[in-house]
């Protein structure tokens, strides 16, 4: 078994620290379907290197994809007002659904094998190699740098945005600056492990985590503790039963939230009996 | 306990087969058949695709790669039909009994002259594949040739069987042979009709039996169909009188019945693999069933 899921163990323990920790940020401005967003605006524009019959695995196709991620990452920070009317969500669902939509356009006018194209957007976590996963987790220790040294401005752009701007700090260069790595980041995942999974690693240790603790060090390291459940354990299950991997480990991750709501709940209740 | 263990070797695959028989993995249900019937009781075969699935897209689990890791002898189609799936699974298992040009490998290609081979390699034209239309197994007589190149293989293999496959292969050779006849005498009332299809997998099938199947829903292969598209093969089916339109389990049968609704043409309900259509356990019974169905709607 060792010798089929090893990779797969792997790249679940190396890279998902990171999107636990970006996670904590999404949830807390409440975007929480960035990552889908932005992950179609990378592959928009992979179709439009299809168009023009460009190598789908050559630096230009790279290129044209971080260019439209920085073009999302731009509209994202400029609707991220301080007091606006529109919530940023819808946005977000705009720019998700306006995505999609010009990508199925210019293939229609491709015309060209979308086996290929589908697998250059989403991954299977059960067929990772090496290669990739060493790739992505130099990228990831090199986004966890940058993202240690600014983490005050970061942390606090993220968590008090009213502070922020009495700190004179540019929000929306900050804003501008998160959503570009964060582009970065998630469409390199995306291309190993598939939409449904980034989305899950994003968003369910962070609730758990939100759920369990009220310090954000807390919070990360029940999200790591459960990202490391979740995947390990989800990779185990789809050995076990022999089941597509990334739904597997998404299905578990549904399964660890469920018990965390369950043990939060009990314990608020027994707090509250205790003090009255 | 020996049963236990056994059946826990059996559950984590183990690299050492817990038999002696023949390990065989295929690709595609189609291979899948013609695998059982050269084999027979001397392999075990593990056949990855579901016949209701699309050939094209294969969603990878985690037995595929355990099967491939041990298998003796894999059959592929080796015309770019499961290329969006099966290379990525081979790198991972790294099984050197399977690599192409081993006995072990069996390329259903091989030796099989492709129709509709490009001109030219850009695909700009849809997605064709660069070595020609890869769905030949609807033709019985490449069949044949395809269940003759399986024999080989598995007699290189496992020689200690070899008079078994070699009996095997003759008898499948014998029963194709005999049906030829039934099929094509089936067939013959409707020589030269056109028939249109959804995906351009049928014109191996199209050319051993004499109808022109080179109208599609789709505009492109792989390109779903569009309004436009649409508009121009209903003014065509009309023009033409065609009778039928076929279909496969994966594909969107609501356009083929909005399109039989506009010309009056039948929907028949076609599969390239045995077990796509109820009653089509073996080769033979599936082409007896795409036979007697498109008859049935030519009528």
């Amino acid at each position: 078994m060792f010798e089929v899921m090893f990779w797969p163990i792997v790249a679940c323990v190396l890279l998902p620290w990171l999107l636990v920790y970006l996670g904590l940020h999404v949830v807390q401005r409440g975007i929480i379907f960035i990552d889908i967003a932005m992950a179609q605006m990378a592959s928009l524009g992979i179709c439009l290197a299809v168009l023009f019959h460009l190598d789908l695995e050559s630096w230009t196709t790279f290129a044209i994809a971080l260019g439209f991620t920085l073009v999302g990452a731009g509209i994202f920070s400029v609707t991220g007002k301080r007091t606006s009317q529109i919530p940023q969500e819808a946005v977000i669902g705009i720019s998700y659904v306006v995505a999609a939509a010009a990508a199925v356009l210019l293939l229609s006018r491709a015309a060209e094998g979308d086996e290929e194209i589908k697998n250059m957007l989403v991954g299977n976590i059960l067929l990772v190699t090496p290669h990739e996963v060493w790739e992505r987790f130099a990228l990831f220790v090199g986004v966890g740098i940058f993202h240690f040294i600014l983490r005050r401005n970061f942390l606090l752009v993220s968590f008090d945005r009213d502070g922020a701007y009495q700190k004179g700090l540019r929000v929306r260069w900050w804003d501008f600056l998160f959503y570009a790595v964060f582009g970065l980041v998630v469409t390199s995942f995306v291309r190993i492990a598939g939409v449904l999974l980034v989305f899950s690693y994003l968003i369910v240790p962070a609730v758990c985590g939100i759920n369990l603790a009220n310090r954000i060090g807390n919070r990360l390291l029940i999200g790591w503790v459960i990202a490391l459940i979740g995947g390990v354990g989800g990779l185990f299950l789809s050995f076990w039963w022999d089941l597509p991997s990334g739904a597997a480990i998404v299905c578990t991750f549904g399964a660890l939230l469920i018990f965390v709501s369950i043990y939060a709940l009990i314990r608020t209740r027994s707090h509250a009996a205790g003090s009255a | 306990m020996k049963k236990i263990l056994l059946i826990l070797c059996t559950i984590l695959a183990c690299a050492v087969s817990a038999n002696a028989k023949l390990n065989v993995v295929a690709t595609l249900p189609d291979f899948g058949s013609l695998a059982r019937e050269i084999g027979g009781d001397k392999i075990d075969i593990v056949t990855l695709a579901k016949p209701t699935e699309d050939p094209h897209f294969v969603d990878a689990r985690p037995s595929f790669v355990v099967s491939l890791r041990s298998t003796d002898v894999l059959i592929d189609g080796g015309a770019e039909l499961e290329i969006g799936w099966l290379p990525p699974l081979l790198q991972n298992a790294r099984n050197p009994k399977i690599e192409i040009g081993k006995p072990g490998r069996v390329q259903a290609s091989q030796g099989i002259r492709l129709m509709n081979v490009p001109t030219n390699v850009t695909r700009a034209a849809g997605d064709v594949h660069a070595l020609g239309n890869p769905h030949f197994m609807s033709d019985p007589i490449i069949a044949k040739a395809v269940a003759q190149h399986i024999a080989q293989s598995f007699s290189a293999v496992d020689s200690a069987n070899a008079a078994v496959y070699d009996a095997n292969y003759k008898k499948f050779e014998a029963a194709i042979n005999a049906k030829l006849q039934e099929w094509g005498a089936a067939m013959l009332p409707f020589k030269g009709q056109n028939v249109v299809a959804y995906h351009d997998s049928w014109v191996y099938f199209a050319h051993r039996f004499g109808v022109n199947i080179d109208i599609f829903l789709e505009p492109k292969p792989g390109i779903p169909p569009s309004p436009s598209h649409l508009t121009e093969v209903i003014a065509q089916m009309k023009a033409r009188h065609i009778k039928a339109i076929i279909v496969e389990p994966f594909h969107d049968r609501r356009i083929a019945e909005k399109v039989a609704n506009a010309t009056g043409a039948k929907v028949v309900e076609f599969s390239q693999f045995p077990g796509g259509l109820p009653g089509t356990d073996s080769y033979v019974k599936l082409i007896d069933t795409l036979v007697s169905r498109l008859a049935a709607a030519l009528k």
